[in-house]
């Protein structure tokens, strides 16, 4: 017996410390990847003028499809500024959710709509539509506004997308505050396509908490007040420049925030649209167009772009995240078990083999693992068999190239795009890079498992999130709240 | 209550997580040998001696060797006889009176794990430590740096301004400017804001003021800076080099940019394209027809933007309708609509009969319907049964821009006959284009009993929509 469990324990060990050398390895490679495709990137901007974009005759058409529900507070303000983006060759449609607060009266009394007798064709399925709404003011023409019965974002980005007539759509979170070139830097990919028919692009998304807004729009960039934000800014910033980058650059990109995310139409219409069946429909769209493409054996491509393109409000409440957590784990469970058959699948390619393993392997099973190495460990103080000299050298391993990973997400952050301009909000970010392996990332840990034992459970709802939502403060402007 | 459960969870929650984060330390720490053997105590003596090794090895391994000492020496006392607590007295002896900078991993440390991994482990954790430093120091001196770029390009930039200005309209302080801006670009940085702000001021400038620029240009002999760009290794100063001397219009590199139009970077290539349209020479557009690789729409976009901002003139877009590169077929439609050339109607009708690519053959579609070429509707009807979905809609809607009540009953019998009901609406909109005919027909059907053609009609006739 004693035997039995050396060998399994040599099994364990060997298992973690691989796994852990694997994903340190891939982190390394990744940030290796995105350093250089940043730099190539920033220096290819730096040829190019997107105002030739705005007013050419020679653009695609988008529509940008905005879900909302229960968005009365902010909806008004939000709409105006998607109107505002630049652009000349653009639609907004805005689908309500069946919202149960005045989302649908406040929009119709802000933008002086009324029903049109819209002919809806149901091409992708989706909940029943109550009626569609035109502005009589001839200045909001762009603006459709579709009232419908609720069933959730992705049904209601499906009904945007069955009244399109645009070549390509964008998804956006109504609550989010879009660049407003967002739509020139999104589109530029689409128009440089060579043989790789480009069926997605998607950019980095920004956290508002804190930042002063303005007709929703931000107007003065500030790093959140608050603790859980602040370490979302490190967390976001690691995941945008460091990883997805370099994923775009492999053209392994499985996931497109749904915050914002550019497809092709006809691509998506011919995938049958947004899953209403999971709560992660912006990857499992993503991955089903890329099976799609690879399955019709058609050359595809899906571009990143490192730029911030929109902001957004993180939750600043344990409680919140915690939800939002445990719905991005069921999310990435639910597309990893609809598509296994991806799984080291050469006929996929990179996609197949590198980042689907990756997924599995690093963002769903790696939690697990970690916490279950919590009660082992548990139970290795219980029976002394903790060599605790080599623990703390462990200890220091990986806290100090955590760490050092964090703080090199601050440099890239620094070298491109530089939005936080003072210098203490710099060094702030380096404090948080410090505690935040200690403070947050196990909670980040405690939600991925919770995730997984929800999911085990067959909870399949979205979880309710509250946002704190803009408020005025005493300077007369508009800041995300942190109160 | 509620809040003191939360509490306490919380902190349960804390202590897990703490221990969490490291989990491979915590997995890895596990010791691989046991040192001792407590099964068959039994007397109170056994006890005590068992007590003192396992605080001995407790404080053992955390190097707190003293008190170790002194426990493996209690239980010496304890059990004279015993190997294994004189073992260890014997090590601690060395651990005590060795030198502290001994191998890493070896003595001081006792890991009780291969030197290798200790020693890899040690040196991810320097560079790591000391990436760290080199980030943060980094980020600090880089802002600063930045900040004080930024003025001084700023002051640069006024004072370059101001001189180009007096150089350009008043000619009595000629040499007193050269002057000036010569001793202020001996810096490659100062040349460097001086070309950029010479460029941005040649784009206002026409006439003998953009010469006199051009002939400043050289006096401080930029252009040799720009060339030597020209040439360079790197493709981004490569690229820059080209977009300086084409907006000089210094000939001194055609043969390099005429090179680089067939490269495989796509920015080099477009701005080769760029510096050649507008160097304007005899041949500018002349790499339309070498072009093998697509012509992007960034690329055309780009293109019709400089044919546009210099006024150029146009290449002969119906020539390039015969291209066999798709993508040149495409750009040449879309300027045909752009610039409104009517007059290629024949080439287009006959392109529409003759091209086997769908989507050249809905693009001319578009074209005919944007220009409004009528004779093109026989056509566009004679095609519509063997055309695709898409092109089906164009044509629909071609016809929509071309009302013509010849057209009527090829449209009734698309609203009649079509099961999509995208198709539908597009014909019901040719329809209703055709002014008070057309209205006419549709209130019929509107009202007739033959088939349900309301919601549709009714999407159709209201202006709100469309």
């Amino acid at each position: 017996m004693d035997v039995f469990f050396d060998i399994l324990a040599y099994i364990v060990n060997n298992f973690v410390f691989g796994l852990t050398v694997i994903i340190f390895t891939s982190y390394l490679l990744l940030s290796i990847i995105s350093a250089f495709a940043l730099r190539n990137y920033l220096r290819k901007n730096s040829f190019i003028d997107y105002n030739n974009i705005i007013l050419a005759p020679l653009t695609p058409s988008i529509s940008v499809i905005a879900p909302a529900y229960n968005e009365e507070k902010s909806i008004v303000d939000n709409i105006r500024a998607l109107l505002a983006l630049y652009y000349n060759n653009f639609e907004v449609t805005v689908v309500n959710d069946g919202s149960t607060d005045s989302t649908f009266n406040t929009v119709i009394e802000a933008f002086d709509m009324e029903k049109v007798n819209y002919f809806f064709d149901y091409r992708i399925p989706c909940e029943r539509i109550r009626g569609v709404y035109k502005s009589k003011n001839r200045s909001f023409k762009k603006l459709t506004f579709i009232d419908k019965v609720n069933g959730g974002k992705a049904d209601a980005l499906n009904a945007g997308i069955n009244i399109s007539k645009s070549q390509l759509i964008c998804s956006i979170d109504v609550d989010s505050i879009m660049e407003p070139d967002a739509l020139l830097k999104l589109v530029k990919p689409f128009m440089e396509e060579t043989e790789k028919k480009v069926i997605g692009t998607g950019g980095v998304i920004r956290i508002a908490n804190s930042c002063q807004i303005e007709n929703g729009q931000i107007k003065r960039i500030n790093l959140p007040d608050r603790f859980l934000p602040r370490a979302q800014v490190l967390e976001y910033t690691r995941a945008f420049l460091m990883s997805r980058m370099a994923w775009g650059k492999l053209n392994g990109l499985l996931l497109i925030s749904g915050a914002l995310g550019m497809f092709d139409k006809e691509t998506v219409i011919a995938c049958g649209g947004y899953s209403t069946t999971t709560v992660g429909e912006d990857m499992e769209l993503v991955v089903r167009m890329r099976r799609f493409m690879a399955d019709h054996k058609k050359k595809y491509q899906i571009i990143y772009i490192p730029d911030p393109l929109v902001w957004t409000e993180v939750p600043s409440s344990l409680k919140i995240l915690g939800r939002q957590r445990n719905r991005w784990t069921r999310g990435t469970i639910e597309t990893l078990a609809k598509h296994k058959v991806l799984f080291m699948n050469p006929r996929y390619g990179i996609f197949g083999m590198l980042s689907y393993t990756y997924w599995l392997l690093f963002e769903w099973l790696a939690p697990v693992i970690e916490f279950l190495g919590l009660l082992y460990f548990v139970l290795l103080v219980f029976l002394d068999q903790v060599n605790w000299n080599f623990f703390l050298l462990l200890l220091a391993f990986v806290y100090s190239f955590a760490v050092s990973l964090s703080t090199w997400a601050i440099l890239f952050e620094e070298m491109t795009f530089h939005k936080y301009e003072k210098r203490r909000e710099v060094l702030k970010l380096f404090v948080m890079a410090l505690v935040e392996p200690i403070l947050y990332h196990p909670f980040t840990v405690y939600w991925s498992v919770r995730g997984n034992i929800d999911y085990l459970r067959g909870v399949r709802s979205w979880g309710k999130m509250e946002r704190e939502g803009f408020k005025n403060n005493k300077k007369g402007k508009t800041v995300l709240s942190q109160s | 209550m509620n809040k003191n459960i939360i509490q306490g969870k919380f902190i349960i929650l804390y202590i897990l997580a703490f221990i969490t984060i490291n989990f491979p330390s915590i997995i890895l720490a596990q010791n691989s040998s046991t040192a001792t053997d407590l099964s068959k105590v039994n007397d109170k003596k056994e006890i005590q001696y068992e007590h003192k090794l396992l605080w001995g090895e407790r404080f053992y391994k955390l190097n707190l060797n003293s008190l170790a000492l002194q426990q493996f020496e209690k239980a010496h006392k304890l059990k004279p006889g015993a190997y294994f607590p004189q073992y260890r007295i014997n090590q601690l002896h060395v651990r005590l009176h060795q030198p502290k900078n001994t191998q890493i991993g070896d003595v001081v440390f006792d890991f009780n794990k291969p030197g290798i991994l200790i020693a890899g482990l040690i040196i991810v954790i320097l560079f790591s430590l000391v990436s760290m430093l080199v980030a943060l120091i980094t980020v600090l001196i880089t802002r600063n740096k930045k900040i004080k770029q930024e003025r001084y390009i700023q002051t640069l930039r006024e004072k370059f301004q101001t001189w180009l200005v007096d150089y350009l309209f008043s000619k009595d302080i000629d040499q007193e400017v050269i002057g000036k801006l010569n001793s202020n670009t001996s810096a490659k940085l100062n040349r460097k804001i001086l070309i950029d702000q010479m460029i941005d001021l040649s784009v206002t400038l026409t006439g003998i003021e953009k010469e006199r620029l051009k002939d400043l240009y050289f006096k401080l002999k930029l252009d040799k800076d720009s060339y030597r760009k020209a040439f360079s290794r790197k493709w981004h100063i490569k690229a820059k080099g080209f977009r300086e001397l084409a907006f000089m219009n210094i000939h001194t590199a055609d043969e390099e940019i005429l090179r680089c139009l067939s490269g495989a970077n796509d920015i080099l290539r477009m701005e080769a394209q760029f510096a050649l349209i507008r160097l304007n020479t005899d041949n500018s557009f002349d790499f339309l027809n070498h072009l093998e690789k697509k012509f992007t729409l960034w690329e055309q976009l780009n293109v019709y933007e400089t044919i546009t901002f210099h006024q150029l003139s146009l290449p002969n877009f119906e020539q390039l309708l015969q291209s066999k590169n798709n993508s040149l077929v495409m750009f040449s439609l879309r300027m045909i609509r752009v610039f409104k050339l009517n007059n290629t109607s024949n080439a287009l009708i006959k392109l529409l009969q003759t091209h086997p690519d769908e989507h050249i053959r809905n693009l001319i579609i578009q074209v005919l319907g944007n220009l409004k070429i009528y004779d093109s509707l026989p056509h566009l009807k004679k095609i519509y049964k063997n055309e695709t979905y898409d092109n089906c809609m164009a044509i629909l809607q071609a016809m929509c821009q071309m009302p013509d009540e010849e057209m009527l009953s090829f449209l009734k019998l698309v609203l009649d006959k079509e099961d999509d009901v995208q198709l539908q609406i597009e014909a019901a909109m040719a329809i209703n284009k055709m002014g008070e005919k057309g209205s006419q027909t549709l209130t019929k059907l509107l009202n007739s009993d033959y088939k349900n053609y309301q919601i549709i009609i009714k999407h159709v006739l209201d202006k709100r929509i469309n």
